[in-house]
């Protein structure tokens, strides 16, 4: 049995892997979306606890997707992942509804305990 | 000094014109006194005539009472052979010459209308039987004529002798005609002398008058035409010296006075256009600079833009970096040698990492988000981040704020980005000790108001050469890994961003001040 499944969403496929390798071992089932349309497509086939996603993407930006989210699945917990440069949308994310954001480059245990931390808020 | 002279020149009409009243009432005044002279010459001439013939009657009265001819002729004769007598004659009642200094004469009898008879006997009129003078000319002299009643008397007609009636009033005449050359020779040299005179006179009065002209009026004229074309050319430093109290020294004062104004009002004027000159220059030299400023400003902000650019591609890979490092890293025995790779490679990334975070503030200072806020609560939170560290345990903090600093319109986070990297540069400026001092004020330049932050310390200093370099990005003397050199220049950004501007004060060895101001907010601006 998994510890949840987390649906992260990014343009870049470094980023897409790197979230995968770091949560997989730690038991999390992890899917992957290119963009924020596919996203939402995965997100109405099947269930998911947690959704990890890029700020700053084409077509559909992090934001975006956030508020699709908050406003059709309330109870999928999103941490937004982001550059440097948009910490200060970030900070707006989180009032939007996102549970945390994590900047990029993010050491593999920054990531695994900020989904941690999702996980538990989720439980209460 | 040359001075013109001419008859045109003012002295030249002066002296004309006195000169010619000089001359005219000089020759009037001579010519009066020479006939008052001549006149009573004559009066004294004809005293003497009378006298002289007087003394004729006289000295033949007796011959006549005795009637002694020959006497009366001799005596005649005697008186008028002396010097400048011509003749002397005696008439009897009918005009018959009786006796004459000139023997032919004698028997000759005159003419009613002859002088002798008309100097009494005019037509008509009972005759005056006075004697009487004239004078009349001869060829190269004049002759004074006298001519003189003999009166009958007692002892005429009571001598024996002969016949002369009682009742006969006048009996004949007594002539004489003196000669007047020698009085004419002295009026003559009277006149020479006195022509003399009159020359040397006006002579004297001309030098005397030509020398006060020349000195009182047309030296001081001259002085001031010179000093006036002297002016006229451009000298006004020119001074006429003319220094007597009249007319013309009051004129020259004035002169002087003028042109001290002049230059006065010369040297304004020049002054102005060089001030003129000086701050055009000023300005356009600050223009320039300012647009050099804005260059650079203006280079360094698209250099940051694409860094930022950059630096968020690098993200994602920097991201896979790290990530897959850590996973790397677990998979070898702790202290291995292998793991210890690893951890160059996740030190490397993470150094790449807070490099792009610098490079990433140049994009945060487009993206201000302004509000009204205190600088000195700024200064405070950024100084609450830094007081705790262990860094600043040797450091001395002197803080000086200025309670009633104005607002300005800035973003907080922003502001305390460039504080917090002020004091950081501060603190990395010395070797664990040393003083920083930081100080809030409101200053006014160039009629603006503007708040200024001043973060003094004592520390290293920087070198002439590197402060131009200061806000460049990557410029930093800082070992590798330790400065990224973006600090100053994302600083420089943030601060352009507000409106602001940063400046550096440095003495190598001795320290640095960096300045900060920002434009004060006012509401209201008239
Ligand atoms: N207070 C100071 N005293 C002496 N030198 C200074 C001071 N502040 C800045 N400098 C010089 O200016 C350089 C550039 O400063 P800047 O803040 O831009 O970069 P840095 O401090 O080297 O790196 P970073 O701030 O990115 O960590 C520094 O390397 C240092 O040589
Ligand atoms: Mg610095």
């Amino acid at each position: 049995m998994t510890k949840g499944k987390v649906l992260v969403i990014d343009d870049e496929d470094i980023v897409r892997t790197s979230c995968s390798r770091a949560l997989t071992p730690e038991g999390y089932e992890v899917k992957m979306a290119r963009n924020g349309f596919d996203g939402l497509r995965m997100i109405e086939e099947e269930e998911f606890d947690l959704v990890l996603t890029d700020l700053k993407m084409p077509d559909m930006d992090g934001i975006e997707v956030l508020g699709k989210i908050k406003e059709e699945w309330p109870g999928i917990e999103v941490i937004i992942i982001t550059g440097y440069q948009t910490v200060d949308t970030a900070v707006k994310a989180i009032k939007l509804g996102a549970f945390d954001y994590i900047e990029k480059p993010f050491t593999p245990d920054a990531l695994v305990s900020a989904v941690r931390n999702a996980f538990e808020q989720k439980k209460r | 000094m040359l001075v013109k002279k001419s008859l045109h020149s003012l002295t030249g009409k002066l002296i004309i014109t006195i000169g010619t009243l000089m001359i005219a009432g000089s020759l009037i005044f001579w010519y009066f006194l020479f006939r008052y002279q001549e006149n009573a010459l004559i009066e004294g001439s004809v005293k003497y005539g009378y006298s002289f013939v007087e003394y004729v009657r006289k000295s033949t009265r007796y011959g006549m009472l005795a009637y002694q001819k020959l006497i009366i002729q001799q005596t005649i004769e005697a008186i008028g052979s002396e010097e400048g007598v011509l003749n002397i004659r005696i008439f009897n009642r009918q005009g018959r010459i009786t006796y004459s200094s000139n023997k032919k004469d004698i028997g000759t009898i005159l003419d009613k209308t002859s002088p002798v008879c008309t100097g009494c006997h005019t037509e008509d009129e009972h005759p005056k039987d006075t004697k009487t003078w004239s004078i009349k000319k001869e060829k190269d002299y004049r002759v004074l004529n006298i001519v003189q009643p003999i009166y009958n008397e007692p002892a005429c007609y009571t001598s024996t002798c002969h016949f002369h009636p009682k009742d006969q009033k006048v009996l004949g005449l007594v002539e004489a005609n003196l000669s007047l050359a020698l009085l004419d020779k002295s009026i003559k040299q009277q006149g020479i002398a006195m022509i003399i005179y009159v020359l040397v006179f006006l002579f004297v009065i001309s030098v005397v008058l030509c020398t006060i002209l020349w000195k009182f009026v047309s030296t001081p004229v001259s002085l001031l035409a010179q000093g006036m074309e002297r002016v006229a050319a451009g000298d006004l430093d020119y001074q006429v010296t003319i220094n007597t109290r009249d007319e013309m020294g009051d004129l020259a004062k004035a002169f002087n006075a003028m042109t001290l104004d002049l230059k006065k009002a010369k040297d304004e004027l020049v002054e102005w256009g060089h001030t003129l000159e000086k701050k055009v220059m000023e300005k356009t030299e600050a223009m320039q600079k300012a647009q050099a400023q804005l260059i650079h400003s203006e280079k360094l902000a698209s250099l940051g833009r694409m860094a930022a650019g950059v630096a968020h591609e690098i993200n994602s890979p920097l991201t896979g970096i790290v990530t897959f490092g850590h996973l790397l890293r677990k998979k070898f025995p702790e202290g291995s040698e292998d793991r210890e790779d690893i951890d160059v490679i996740i030190d490397q990334a993470n150094r790449c990492s807070n490099i792009i975070k610098g490079l990433l503030g140049f994009a945060r200072a487009s993206a201000a988000e302004k509000t009204l806020i205190n600088v000195n609560d700024a200064l405070s939170s950024s100084l609450n981040i830094v007081r705790n560290k262990a860094d600043f345990f040797n450091i001395k903090l002197i803080i000086n704020f200025d309670e009633s600093l104005p607002p300005v319109k800035a973003d907080p986070s922003q502001l305390q980005q460039v504080f917090l990297n002020m004091i950081m540069n501060a603190a990395d400026a010395f070797d664990g000790k040393g003083t920083i001092t930081i100080t809030s004020r409101t200053i006014e330049d160039e009629g603006k108001e503007f708040v200024e932050i001043e973060f003094s310390d004592t520390g290293s200093g920087i070198r002439e050469e590197d402060i131009e370099k200061l806000f460049e990005p990557f410029f930093t003397t800082k070992p590798v890994g330790k400065g990224t050199g973006l600090g100053l220049a994302v600083s420089h950004g943030i601060i352009k961003e507000h409106g602001g501007s940063i400046f550096v004060k440095s003495k190598l060895g001795e320290g640095s001040s960096f300045f900060i101001r920002l434009p004060v907010y006012r509401e209201y601006k008239s």
